[in-house]
Formats: C-alpha cells, sequence, structure tokens
C-alpha cells in the first residue's frame, strides 16, 4: 500500500506555492483514477456485447492501451507530494535534523536530475510519433482502430514535467530546513518511523470501513 | 572496464542509494540511466568529444521505456485490482464477511478466531492489502474475541497473521507484476495463488481447532445460528466470492470448454460487483472521489516502480549482469534445492527492511533468471530439471513461494508492519504483544513454505489443468 506522510502548511510563498501545486496533482490524480473507471466499464460493456449481442467491441484493446499512460503517469506528482513513493527508510529514519535534511535534499537532487532527462527522453520519443502534417498529426496509430498514438505519448513529458516543478519545491523545503534547521520543516512530507505509520494506516481505513 | 563491471558498479550504487533512503522507482530509474550513459560512452572509447552522443542515446532509449513498457492491456490487471480493493471498504463487506463466517463456521472449536481468520484472509484476498485489512479487522474483531474470553494478544496475533493472506488468493496484483517481470502467464500465475493461500487459511484454521482443543479455556465456540440465519448472512458477502470466482472462471473453465474471457475482463467484473454494492450501500461522491484518489496513487506508485525498474533491466541487458550471476550460482558446488532455499532465506531477511514490490521489483531482474538456470534453463523439460518440473512451472513455483516469504516477512519481528498495525489501533496491546499473539502462525507459516518447496504439486495443480485444457 501507498504509505503517506502529512505535508505541514504555513503561510510562507513556499507552503502557498505547495499548496497551489498540490491543487493541479489533485486534478491529474483525479483524472487517473477516472481512467482506472472507464477501463472497468469499458470492460463491462466489452463482455456483455460479446456475450449478450455476440458482437465484440471494436478497439477494445486500443483503448486499454491508450488509458494505461493516462493512469499510470498522471498521479506520479501526487504521490510524490505525500512521499507515497516507497523508499527503504531504515536509514533515513533514524537520521534527525540537519543530517536528515542533507540527505533528503541530496536523494531529491539526484530524482530530479534523473526526471529532467527522462522529460527530455520522453518528449523525443512522442516527437518520433507527432507530425503536423499528418492526418490526425500523427506518424503512427494503434493497431486496430488506428487511434493516433501520440497523446498517450504526450502524456509521459506532460507528467514528468509537474513532478519536476514538485521536487523544485520538495528542495527548496529541505534546503530551507536544513539552513534554518528546522524540526517541522513545510512544504516536504515528514518522515514516519514505523509505528507511526502504521497508525496512520489504520486511522486512514478505519475511515473508509464505514 | 568490461560491461559486467559496470553492471556490478552501477548495481553497487543502486544499492547505497536506496539504502539512502531514495525511492525505490527514481534509484533504479537512475542506476539505469547512468549504466546505460556509462556503457554508450565507454563504446565510444570515453572520447570527450562523443560523450554528447553517448547521453543522447542513453537518454532517448531510457526515455521511450516508460510510455512503450506501460501500454499494455496486461498492466490493466493492477489498476483494476486495486480499484477492487478501495471500493470494497465502501461496500460494507468487512462486517457482513465477519458476520457470514460467524455464522457458518462459529460452532468449531476456537469458532470466533477460525472465523476471524477466514473472514480477514477473504477481505484482504478481494482487498490486496495485507496491512489495511489487519487495521480493519483490529477493529472488528479483536473487541469481539475479548468479549468471548480469547486472550487479547492471540485474538491480535489472528488478525495480524490472516492479513498476509492478502497476495496468494486472486485478485493479486503482485502476482501480476511477477508474471510481468518474468515474462510469463498473468493468468497462470494468479490461478496457481489460489490453492497456497487457501492452504495457508486452513492451516492457521487447523492450528486454532487443535489449540482449543488442547488449551483449557482457550476460548468457547459460537453456536446456535438456524440455517436460516446462515444462509441470509451470505447475500450482503456474496461480493467476495464473486470476485474471487469470476478472476478464476476467466482464466479456467472448470467445466471444459475455453474460459470465459481474459483476466481483465474478470477483475473488471468482479470491480463492477463491488461498485454496486457500494452504490446499494450508499457510498457518497466524496467516498467514491478518495476510492479513486487512493487508487491513482497507488498505481502511480506502483506503475513508477515497474517502468523505473524497466530502465535498469535494459542497461542490465547491455551490461549481460544476470548471465554472469546465473553462471556463479549454477557453478556453486550445493544442490539446487540448497541453492533454492539460500534464495528464499535472503528474501526473508530482506523483506524485513522493505516493501514486498520494492523487493520482488529489485532482485527479480538478476535473481530469477539465476533460478531458472539452477532448474536447467527456461526450456527444460520437467525430466531434465532439478526441481522436477518444466521451465514455466518452475516459474510459477517460483513466484508463489517469494511472494509467500514476502508476505510472511508481514509477521516477522523486528518490524514485521501487521504486527505495528494491530498494535497501533488498539490501545490496550503494545508490538510486543501481537509478536507473542502471532507467533504460532509465524510457525505455521515455516511449516506452510517448507510444504510449498516439498511438494510443489500443492501450487502446480491448478495451473497444470489449465494448460492442459
Amino acid at each position: 500500500m501507498a504509505g503517506s506522510s502529512p505535508v505541514l502548511e504555513d503561510g510562507s510563498l513556499l507552503s502557498r506555492l505547495d499548496r497551489g501545486l498540490f491543487k493541479a496533482e489533485q486534478v491529474f490524480a483525479l483524472m487517473s483514477g477516472i481512467a482506472v473507471f472507464m477501463l472497468m466499464v469499458l470492460a463491462v460493456i466489452s463482455v456483455s456485447g460479446r456475450n449478450a449481442l455476440n458482437r465484440p467491441m471494436p478497439g477494445y484493446v486500443d483503448w486499454i492501451e491508450f488509458a494505461m499512460p493516462l493512469i499510470a503517469f498522471m498521479g506520479i506528482a501526487y504521490t510524490q507530494r505525500g512521499g507515497g513513493h516507497i523508499r527503504m527508510d531504515i536509514l533515513v529514519g533514524k537520521l534527525k535534523g540537519r543530517p536528515l535534511w542533507a540527505a533528503e535534499f541530496v536523494t531529491t537532487a539526484v530524482t530530479l536530475l534523473l526526471i529532467v532527462l527522462l522529460i527530455w527522453g520522453s518528449w523525443s520519443h512522442f516527437l518520433r510519433s507527432f507530425d503536423f502534417s499528418a492526418p490526425l498529426w500523427s506518424r503512427d496509430s494503434s493497431i486496430d482502430i488506428k487511434l493516433p498514438l501520440w497523446p498517450a505519448k504526450l502524456l509521459a513529458p506532460v507528467a514528468f514535467s509537474i513532478l519536476a516543478a514538485r521536487l523544485c519545491l520538495q528542495l527548496w523545503g529541505y534546503g530551507r530546513a536544513f539552513v534554518h534547521n528546522q524540526v517541522n520543516p513545510v512544504g516536504v512530507p515528514i518522515t514516519l518511523s514505523a509505528a507511526e505509520q502504521a497508525a496512520e494506516e489504520a486511522a486512514h481505513v478505519g475511515g473508509l470501513d464505514t | 572496464m568490461e560491461p559486467i563491471q559496470i553492471g556490478l558498479v552501477v548495481t553497487g550504487l543502486l544499492f547505497v542509494v536506496v539504502l539512502l533512503g531514495m525511492r525505490v522507482a527514481f534509484a533504479a530509474g537512475l542506476a539505469g540511466m547512468i549504466g546505460l550513459i556509462w556503457i554508450f560512452w565507454a563504446k565510444a572509447g570515453y572520447d570527450p568529444a562523443r560523450f554528447g552522443k553517448s547521453l543522447t542515446i542513453a537518454v532517448k532509449t531510457a526515455g521511450q521505456v516508460p510510455h512503450s513498457k506501460i501500454a499494455s492491456q496486461e498492466l490493466s490487471l493492477i489498476p483494476t485490482f486495486i480499484l477492487i480493493g478501495y471500493l470494497a471498504y465502501y461496500a460494507g463487506l468487512t462486517k457482513s464477511l465477519f458476520e457470514a463466517a460467524k455464522r457458518w463456521l462459529g460452532w468449531l472449536p476456537g469458532g470466533l478466531a477460525v472465523s476471524t481468520v477466514f473472514a480477514t484472509a477473504g477481505f484482504a484476498a478481494v482487498s490486496g492489502a495485507s496491512v489495511a485489512t489487519s487495521a480493519v479487522f483490529a477493529r472488528i474483531a479483536i473487541p469481539e474475541m475479548q468479549e468471548n474470553g480469547y486472550d487479547k494478544r492471540f485474538a491480535a496475533g489472528v488478525v495480524a497473521a490472516a492479513g498476509t493472506l492478502a497476495s496468494l488468493i486472486p485478485p493479486s496484483a503482485i502476482l501480476v507484476i511477477y508474471a510481468i517481470i518474468v515474462e510469463q502467464n498473468v493468468g497462470k500465475l494468479l490461478l496457481a495463488g489460489f490453492i497456497p493461500g487457501a492452504f495457508s487459511a486452513v492451516v492457521y484454521g487447523t492450528l486454532i481447532v487443535g489449540m482449543a482443543m488442547t488449551i483449557k479455556g482457550f476460548g468457547p465456540a459460537v453456536g446456535g445460528y438456524t440455517w436460516k440465519e446462515r444462509f441470509v448472512s451470505l447475500p450482503p458477502a456474496f461480493p467476495i466470492f464473486f470476485v474471487v470466482i469470476i478472476i478464476i472462471l476467466f482464466i479456467y473453465n472448470p467445466f471444459g470448454g475455453d474460459a470465459w474471457g481474459t483476466p481483465t475482463e474478470g477483475g473488471a467484473l468482479g470491480a463492477f460487483v463491488v461498485f454496486l454494492m457500494a452504490l446499494w450501500k450508499r457510498m457518497s461522491w466524496s467516498q467514491f472521489k478518495d476510492a479513486l484518489l487512493e487508487t491513482a496513487k497507488l498505481s502511480a506508485m506502483i506503475f513508477t516502480i515497474i517502468w523505473g525498474v524497466l530502465i535498469y533491466v535494459r542497461f542490465l541487458g547491455f551490461a549481460d549482469l544476470p548471465g554472469a550471476f546465473s553462471d556463479w550460482i549454477t557453478s556453486l558446488e550445493h544442490s539446487p534445492m540448497i541453492t533454492l532455499i539460500m534464495i528464499l532465506l535472503a528474501y526473508a531477511v530482506l523483506g524485513m527492511f522493505m516493501d514486498a514490490i520494492g523487493m520482488l521489483l529489485l532482485t527479480l531482474p538478476v535473481v530469477y533468471p539465476a533460478v531458472m538456470a539452477l532448474n536447467g534453463g527456461e526450456n527444460v523439460s520437467a525430466a531434465d530439471s532439478a526441481f522436477g518440473m518444466d521451465g514455466t512451472m518452475c516459474a510459477i513455483w517460483f513466484g508463489i513461494l517469494v511472494v509467500k516469504m514476502a508476505e510472511f516477512c508481514l509477521i516477522t519481528p523486528p518490524i514485521g508492519l501487521n504486527c505495528f498495525v494491530v498494535a497501533g489501533v488498539r490501545d490496550d496491546l503494545t508490538v510486543q504483544d501481537v509478536f507473542r499473539g502471532v507467533t504460532p502462525f509465524f510457525i505455521a507459516d515455516a511449516i506452510t513454505i517448507g510444504l510449498l518447496v516439498a511438494f510443489p504439486a500443492i501450487v502446480l495443480y491448478l495451473p497444470s489443468l489449465a494448460s492442459g485444457g
């Protein structure tokens, strides 16, 4: 299960930017969730069409392949904001104060470097199938119903760009925490111990269990 | 430097950054990216003038991995299974399942604890979330067991242990991930998980009955339900059975003939029924939105690790590290079985410190080819193999074993997460209490794993039927 850590807020510019970006991240993540739901609806239509009307839905697999990048990429920054991408916290969980913020700063900085390279790489992957002069601006298409592939390919660099913005804010947050030697910095996920994380998890699903 | 040496250095770097707390997905992607740049530049003779070109080739190679690997029909099973899990909370399935289990199994010695095992295991299977299931059932089942005279530590142990049955009984997202990483048939792996998962639940149940019969004042049976009351309790719990059965039927048709469809369709139908049930239970828009956001978050987390690791795998292909590791493993003087057991024990240790998905994805690209080589290779026949099964069956068997190991780690000290979460929910219990309560199940699990290793037929019976049919 993706864990989530609290992110503290205050009136500072960093925190306001954090909340502003979070709104965009939520919209993107919701689009990803709706895409999962549509995937389910699509399969139900496909199965009932095949069995009840003896007519399979045209392009079922094409649509799935089209929806998958939406599901896989759009929630990436939202997950990063709450510290939901898993990691091994056996070492950083023990650190406190400046050593902790320094470690977080360094790992976030190299993550940002990777994501910038991937924006470049995934953008050129997109450019290979995009062509203004081609029909539907597309050089390639899906096998069955000939959907253009470029919109799905474009999602990767777009989602990675938002992630890059999130990583910049987190770098700022960790940098500020390091400089001012803060205990509870704003705009970054607070590292929890296994026990605290478990209690958070329990509280969250407790709310779900209606 | 030879490619294999670059492979070793980059893999070492990967473990260092993971240990430093870098997110597993990005650590794997970074290692892959650095490795690719290095290997391409090494091919260019480390000529400074050609670094830019090497960098461009590496970035473009890595940059196409996320989209090209993610846009697949088989991977769509993962978000569908996750959606089922989150909707299940709003469909009121936890309480109705516990009620049904009590009415049908409560009459057994230690009946309330046995009912808890089956209800928790059933819900865990459908929700796919071990830790969350344990948290929910800690709230529902522990107070009731305490009222009936059970030791509270034991009651906590029951809930913590039964939650671990999430990843074997279908639907299981982690088995889908395994199948995709090792390029095996997803349906067969899902099918293979059913008997070992159900078997584990039966072992737990039998253990409780045995303890109730030998230990005085263990906890009474809860009987007195009429057959009518029993049957009335079934419809509210129906979606749980529906999800498990429909996924199996969409992979393998026990009545002969073709399966009813693809696992993707089976999963979607299951999700649809759970969704209808949640609507019937008056799920609000904000609850539905919460379920969608949580699904998006968990999906993003899993897919990011998948493409991150696949960038690393792309690099490993150039460095041929898996080949070298396989050669080393097969050159060991121990019998292949001893080596396999050592590998499983290594997973038990690693699982204490790392989430199951991260652990499997990071290690399988190197470990899996080695296990296949131990058995005699991907295309070996059962007769020529070390473990008495062909390559495909060995892949399935190993997958079930490592997933069971990963789940086992949720109740092993020092940081078995299920025990922490149960103690976190109950103010009157410490983590030590829960670890003490879970000890009998810990032993039972160790025995179960031993049986799965000694008798692979428990795992391979269902998938072998599917291949024949």
